[in-house]
């Protein structure tokens, strides 16, 4: 034996305790596997005694072996071998060591291996890498150096525990590089969401004529909506669901917009719309991805629509008496059948709200396993019909949610109607303004013109006009805070028999459950404001917006009868 | 809303007009107790408030506090009807000494 060969290690237990520590150490820090058994390998080779050794790993979904790192003689890394080929693989199919002290008398070593490279094996040591029961791969040592040249149990034990600490090393490093893919992954579906949502319409006030909403169940969304008013005074809309899920149902939807939206300025109807872009999706189609669109134009002075539905759920149009009437679908969805015929249908609206939805929400189910369905969905539009074009669908899906339905599917909805005439006339306010202390004495002297105009008592009048303002308040000082201005919607609806008060800001979502007036007893500044609106109101609500940040407070007040009698 | 303070019988008198809302009341708040810090008995007139909401009635409420740990005299002097309405909501008319005039505060003061 040279001067330079180090120690062996079952001679000398306490530097095999040392050698041990110092790799599992190191393999425990160690993200870059590949590095570390690179520098591990031959630290292996010297210490365990061999004139050979090398790491394999299962590839290919366990079907292969492959030579991750060696030392020795021989450059085998690269090395391809079946799973179940040689003492390799007995190995890692057993999950067991082995020793094979003389591979002449051992008819499953592969032969072919040594003929190849030209390295003559006598014995070999196999332990199976493995973590928690799945074998990862083995690490082999190849003909013992000293003694008989012929590996021996204690061997077999250190290499046991060597090979431990290697299979964690790379089990970690491996979920490691799962997490930084699975994050890099993540970070483009967000990135895909955002371009996503910037295909969609901007929400608009209460003066426009077509509002819609987008849940998507994924980070991006198969549907679609979208308007925009054109130059000749008509406003296009559309809604659509792209068949499939995931990535390659947005790129469709992505497509499908863009077209859509191009072609809209220059349609002539909305059957001629759907024919071109039908046309251009069949052109350059992937198999088996279509698209159900409803889509069409309002011309809001005469409040009539022309409408086209290529294999979409029907349109529904609630009537301004409450009845529903649905427009079906009149040809297939695009992308199935070039060159085919769109109909078109023309609605007049008289007053009345065209909805639009996916199957989403239709086809949503409760905590009791019923679906929602056409009916049900109706029913939550007649609900939500008092309040205004631009608030009605987050009512919507608020109440939807709040009823307990589910979807795994992306949601969207859409209404078109013509906007109100005038959205302060006298019966009814519907008005936004930034939330500043300096917007409270404006709001405050449109409340008493509504009262005045509505008949309602100076008393009545004071007191909405006090809760009112506290519910302001609340927003500009709580909601938005100092430094955070933003909007708040105040709409007054004169129901039957009660005033109904609705306040929607836009700031981050309140917690519902830290809402409480304070004891009267207690006199102190603060905490007035939610004792006056609850004295004075008959009820209030607080919800969250469904679909973006904000919140609604909903404030009822019943009207009394005037007394008859002196 | 507008204020005025003046001096008379002894008292500091805050006179508030217009409306009392959370665009100025911090300035109601401030007046009020600056009157108190300079040691004078406070009266707050509420004749000419045509509003007052919460943060203005907190700034009264704050007032009264102040007063009493420092042991001077305060109190509201002509409440408007607006105002007492707000003040009876509160249940703070029967907290706050309120008497039609100066006139008759110093009678009740004796």
């Amino acid at each position: 034996m040279s001067e330079a060969a180090p120690p062996k290690l079952r001679e000398a237990p306490e530097l095999a305790a040392s050698f041990l520590a110092d790799l599992t150490q190191e393999f425990a820090s160690s993200l870059d596997i590949d590095e570390t058994l690179k520098n591990a390998i031959d630290r292996f080779m010297v210490h365990l005694d061999a004139e050979a050794a090398s790491i394999f790993l299962l590839e290919d979904d366990d079907t292969t072996l492959v030579c991750r790192e060696c030392a020795g003689p021989v450059d085998i890394r690269g090395l391809r071998l079946a799973a179940d080929q040689g003492i390799v693989g007995q190995t890692v199919a057993r999950v067991e060591p082995r020793i094979v002290r003389d591979v002449a008398e051992d008819a499953s070593f592969a032969a072919k291996v040594d003929a190849d490279s030209g390295f003559a094996t006598r014995s070999i040591l196999c332990v199976p890498l493995a973590v928690r029961g799945r074998c990862l791969g083995a690490l082999e040592l190849l003909n013992k150096r000293g003694g008989d040249g012929l590996f021996e149990r204690n061997d077999l034990e250190l290499a046991s525990v060597v090979a431990a600490a290697a299979a964690l090393a790379i089990h970690n490093a491996r979920m490691a590089a799962a997490l930084v893919e699975q994050e890099r992954v993540r970070k483009e579906l967000e990135l895909a969401r955002h371009i996503q949502e910037s295909l969609l319409p901007p929400r608009e006030g209460a003066e426009f004529a077509v509002h819609g909403v987008n849940i998507p169940a994924r980070e991006v969304s198969g549907d679609f909506y979208d308007f925009m008013p054109l130059a000749d005074g008509r406003v296009y809309f559309a809604l659509a669901d792209v068949s499939g899920k995931g990535m390659n149902a947005a790129l469709l939807m992505a497509k499908t917009t863009s077209l859509l939206r191009c072609l809209a300025k220059s349609a002539t109807s909305a059957g001629a719309l759907l024919h071109e872009v039908n046309n251009e999706i069949c052109e350059r189609s992937t198999l088996g991805m279509f698209v159900t669109v409803v889509a069409g134009f309002l011309e809001p002075r005469s409040g009539q629509v022309e409408l086209a539905n290529a294999g979409h759920h029907p349109a529904l149009l609630r009537g301004a008496d409450g009845s529903l009437r649905s427009y079906a679908a009149g040809a297939p969805p695009l992308g199935v059948l070039a060159d085919i015929d769109f109909p078109g249908e023309r609605i007049a609206l008289d007053g009345g709200t065209l909805y639009l939805y996916t199957d989403g929400i239709s086809e949503s189910i409760s905590a009791d396993g019923a679906e929602l369905g056409v009916l049900g969905l109706s029913a939550l539009f007649s609900d939500a019909a008092p309040l205004s074009a631009a608030l009605r669908l987050d009512a919507v899906v608020a109440a939807w949610r709040a009823a307990g339905y589910r979807s795994h599917d992306d949601i969207t909805l859409m209404l078109v109607e013509v906007p109100k005439a005038d959205a302060t006339r006298s019966e009814a306010l519907n008005w936004r303004f930034t939330a500043d202390a300096m917007q409270l004495k404006p709001m405050r002297e449109r409340v008493r013109e509504l009262g005045l105009a509505s008949g309602w008592s100076d008393k009545l009048t004071g007191d909405l006009v006090l809760a009112i303002n506290e519910a302001c308040m609340n927003i500009i000082e709580h909601a938005y805070g100092p430094d955070n201005a933003g909007e708040i919607v105040l709409e007054i609806l004169n129901n039957e028999n009660e005033v109904e008060i609705v306040l929607t800001d836009f700031a981050a979502p309140i917690e519902l459950d830290a809402i409480h007036g304070r004891a009267l007893e207690d006199v102190r500044p603060g905490g007035l404001g939610t004792h006056f609106m609850s004295t004075i109101m008959d009820s209030l609500s607080y919800t969250h917006l469904a679909t973006r940040p904000g919140n609604v407070l909903r404030m009822r007040k019943r009207l009394e009868k005037a007394a008859t009698d002196c | 809303m507008s204020y005025q303070v003046q001096q008379e019988s002894g008292y500091a008198i805050v006179c508030l007009s217009g409306d009392v809302d959370l665009s100025c009341s911090p300035e109601a708040r401030k007046t009020i107790l600056a009157s108190l810090s300079r040691g004078q008995h406070t009266l707050v007139d509420l004749s000419a408030v045509s509003y007052i909401d919460s943060s203005g009635v907190a700034s009264l409420v704050e007032g009264f506090q102040t007063a009493r740990r420092k042991s001077l005299r305060f109190g509201l002097i002509g409440v408007s009807a607006a105002a007492l309405g707000v003040l009876e909501l509160a249940r703070l008319d029967k907290v706050f000494p309120i008497h039609a005039t100066l006139a008759a505060r110093l009678e009740a003061d004796g």
